[in-house]
């Protein structure tokens, strides 16, 4: 009878463990088995699916992230097929988890140009995974749009490679302009998470405000797990005395950077970014967060029926509050949708249609065009935290800030 | 400055000694690393976030939490590592592989069922910051000091004070002469389960208190760091890991504040670990002077 007991929980606890292993790591559409001979130019007139490839962090350190870059890209789908698809064809979503890890994403990548038929691919990581990837999307000439990945590497693979969101050095510049010139802030510290986002972002912020008169006068950087910073704020109310903090780090971060220093009695404003551009930095950090500015590409006052319509959407859909990470992982679909409506499925096509693009309205805002860089060239949003909600504060349109 | 930061530092070492007591506990008796301990730290923090959501008492949301907890590592003892332990010839490194399938499946688990994103624990404390002068006090380490204090003084009264306590202290000394004088090994064993995940689940919440948020991979720092603080302490011995958890917290906190960033914390537990035990490679308190 134990015996029996045991066997049956092994069993159990083996089954268990399978259908989480198989939740977590394949893909969790697996793509249908190989298709005849459906090329991916197929003529418009088919009435095959156009199928489009998607990863996105879903497990690991950004998951969170994952989780709503992946609903958002499922919410574009569902909603472009529920308006009877592109010229009469549906989409048809192939998506994968990279956990954040880059191996996991070269894998990714070499499924989705040589077996899973798809025209065109958006990445809904971060820069570590999309700037891997991005190569081989390129060697395959297959159009890749990084929805929220922020290194100048991303691009920089080749031709075929976009990116929706503007560049960190777009945002590290419209930061300097937020810190130096909007709140004329003459002693700055910063606060970096020591990966690609942080570095990239505090360091145009820190060419932007060091050439207009600003002096940095502490720069502290911190793992990506870290949440423990009553050392670095203390050091920072003791010794350094900045009149602005700027922290280029996620959620986690921001929400104890924001709580600790008000603790602390750290009186100073903070000056945050995309990164922080969620729901549970607010949840979490709650009036501690009142006053905090951060730049990002969500208007969440705008007017738009994009914006509205997004964020009502999301909201219907999935019952919580949408951010930065989804709003961008929707464009990114978006766009692709327009311009395979325009110019049907042909890599090359598709690739010029994309770079042709002026004046398309979006959720993270009007998209102007693609910069030679092939990063999109959009106004930067400054939001303010105000009664537990981001609302807009200013938006910078200059073209040399905006423009790499 | 430097009293605030010596503060500091104090406050982050009783963390970590509560989070490693649990794994100290389970080394003490079975001689294996238990990184499945940071799994209880994830489950625990749940468990009392979900209790306290629902009651509306911090101390039910303690109790209970560490409770079901403890129960849930004698399960995981009962049907899964003594099964593996009683295997002829086993190598030490199938417990340690075992206890880090069990850490990654839980994370894995916890963000399938509650959803990976930060939930805010949401306890508001019956005190506020306290200033003297220029050092502050938060609330929550007020609170963290209380529990320490109650946890520690609670783990050395069963160890000291009662027989299962000798049992559990003979045991750890030498398991097979504990055996032959008739200590039941199998009741040793589940209270070093019960007392290890229930401490590493009382360290979770105060973890999800402290920060006043919670997420299923809040362990994966506690699943090495406390490697560190088990081995610094003498592997298996209770207070030289609070002694190892405050060195480590002491030092953390002082070398990033007066050297800077130049090593991330986490990098400075492991070059501490390393100083020490080049010097002294028995650990702080080596196991032979007793508990």
């Amino acid at each position: 009878m134990k015996k029996g007991l045991k066997v049956w929980l092994l069993v159990s606890l083996v089954i268990i463990l399978g259908i989480s292993m198989f939740g977590c790591s394949q893909p969790a559409e697996t793509p249908a088995a190989e298709e005849p001979s459906s090329e991916p130019a197929a003529p418009a007139e088919s009435s095959e699916p156009i199928r489009i490839g998607f990863f996105a962090p879903v497990t690991g350190a950004a998951a969170s992230d994952g989780k709503s870059a992946t609903q958002s890209a499922e919410l574009a789908v569902k909603l472009i097929n529920d308006g009877g698809g592109i010229n009469g064809r549906p989409v048809e979503l192939v998506k994968y988890d990279d956990g954040l890890d880059t191996k996991q994403a070269v894998n990714i990548a070499q499924k989705l140009t040589t077996k899973d038929n798809v025209v065109a691919v958006v990445s809904g990581s971060y820069s570590g995974p999309t700037r891997v990837a991005a190569p081989i999307f390129q060697e395959a000439g297959m159009p890749m749009l990084s929805a929220y990945a922020i290194h100048p590497d991303v691009t920089g693979s080749g031709d075929f490679v976009f990116s929706q969101s503007f560049s960190g050095s777009v945002q590290g510049r419209a930061g300097g302009v937020v810190a130096v010139d909007m709140l004329g802030a003459k002693r700055i510290s910063i606060l970096a998470v020591d990966i690609d986002f942080g570095k990239t972002l505090s360091e145009a912020f820190t060419a932007y405000a060091e050439a207009n008169g600003a002096e940095i006068v502490s720069m502290d950087t911190f793992g990506m797990p870290e949440t423990e910073f009553s050392p670095v704020l203390t050091k920072i109310k003791e010794t350094v005395k900045p009149d602005l903090l700027y922290i280029a780090c996620y959620p986690s971060h921001g929400t104890e950077i924001a709580r600790q220093s008000k603790r602390l009695g750290l009186d100073v404003q903070i000056l945050g970014t995309e990164g922080i551009d969620s729901y549970q930095f607010l949840e979490v950090a709650k009036e501690d967060a009142e006053g905090v500015i951060i730049t990002t590409n969500m208007n969440r006052d705008s007017e738009s029926d994009a914006v509205k319509n997004y964020i009502a959407g999301y909201k219907a859909a999935y019952n919580m509050q949408p951010d930065m990470v989804g709003a961008s992982t929707y464009d990114a679909f978006e766009t692709l949708f327009k311009v395979i409506a325009e110019v049907g499925t042909d890599p090359v096509a598709m690739r010029d249609a994309i770079k042709g693009l002026k004046d398309f309205e979006t959720v993270t805002g009007r998209l102007i065009e693609y910069a030679p860089s092939r990063v999109a060239v959009k106004p930067v949003q400054i939001q303010i935290v105000k009664d537990g909600e981001f609302h807009y504060y200013n938006e910078i349109t200059d073209d040399a800030i905006i423009r790499d | 400055m430097l009293l605030q930061q010596i503060i500091n530092g104090f406050m982050i070492g009783c963390v970590y000694a509560l989070t490693a007591m649990g794994g100290t506990l389970i080394y003490g008796i079975l001689r294996i690393l238990d990184i499945a301990n940071a799994a209880a730290y994830v489950v625990g923090a749940y468990l009392g976030w979900v209790i306290y959501a629902t009651t509306g008492n911090l101390a039910v949301a303690f109790f209970l939490s560490m409770a079901l907890t403890g129960a849930i590592g004698v399960l995981i003892q009962k049907f899964i590592y003594t099964p593996i332990l009683n295997k002829p010839n086993i190598i030490p490194i199938v417990p340690l592989i075992t206890s880090v399938g069990i850490f990654i499946f839980t994370g894995d688990f916890i963000r399938l069922l509650v959803g990976p994103e930060i939930k805010d624990f949401g306890v508001i404390l019956p005190f506020s910051v306290i200033k003297l002068g220029r050092i502050v006090i938060n609330p929550e380490w007020i609170l963290i000091i209380i529990m320490t204090a109650i946890l520690l003084s609670l783990l050395w009264f069963v160890l000291n004070k009662t027989k299962l306590g000798l049992a559990w202290r003979a045991t750890a000394g030498d398991s097979e002469i504990a055996e032959t004088m008739g200590v039941n090994i199998q009741k040793v064993m589940a209270l070093s389960y019960i007392m290890g995940y229930g401490f590493a689940s009382a360290a979770g919440m105060m973890i999800g208190v402290l920060y006043s948020s919670i997420y299923p991979t809040m362990g994966d720092i506690p699943s090495y760091k406390m490697l560190a603080i088990i081995v610094l302490g003498g592997l298996g011995n209770p207070i030289g890991t609070i002694a190892a958890g405050l060195v480590i917290g002491l030092s953390e906190t002082l070398i990033s504040a007066y050297v800077g960033s130049v090593i991330p914390r986490d990098a400075i537990a492991f070059l501490v670990l390393i100083t020490i035990l080049l010097v002294k490679p028995t650990g702080l308190i080596s196991r032979k002077n007793s508990i």
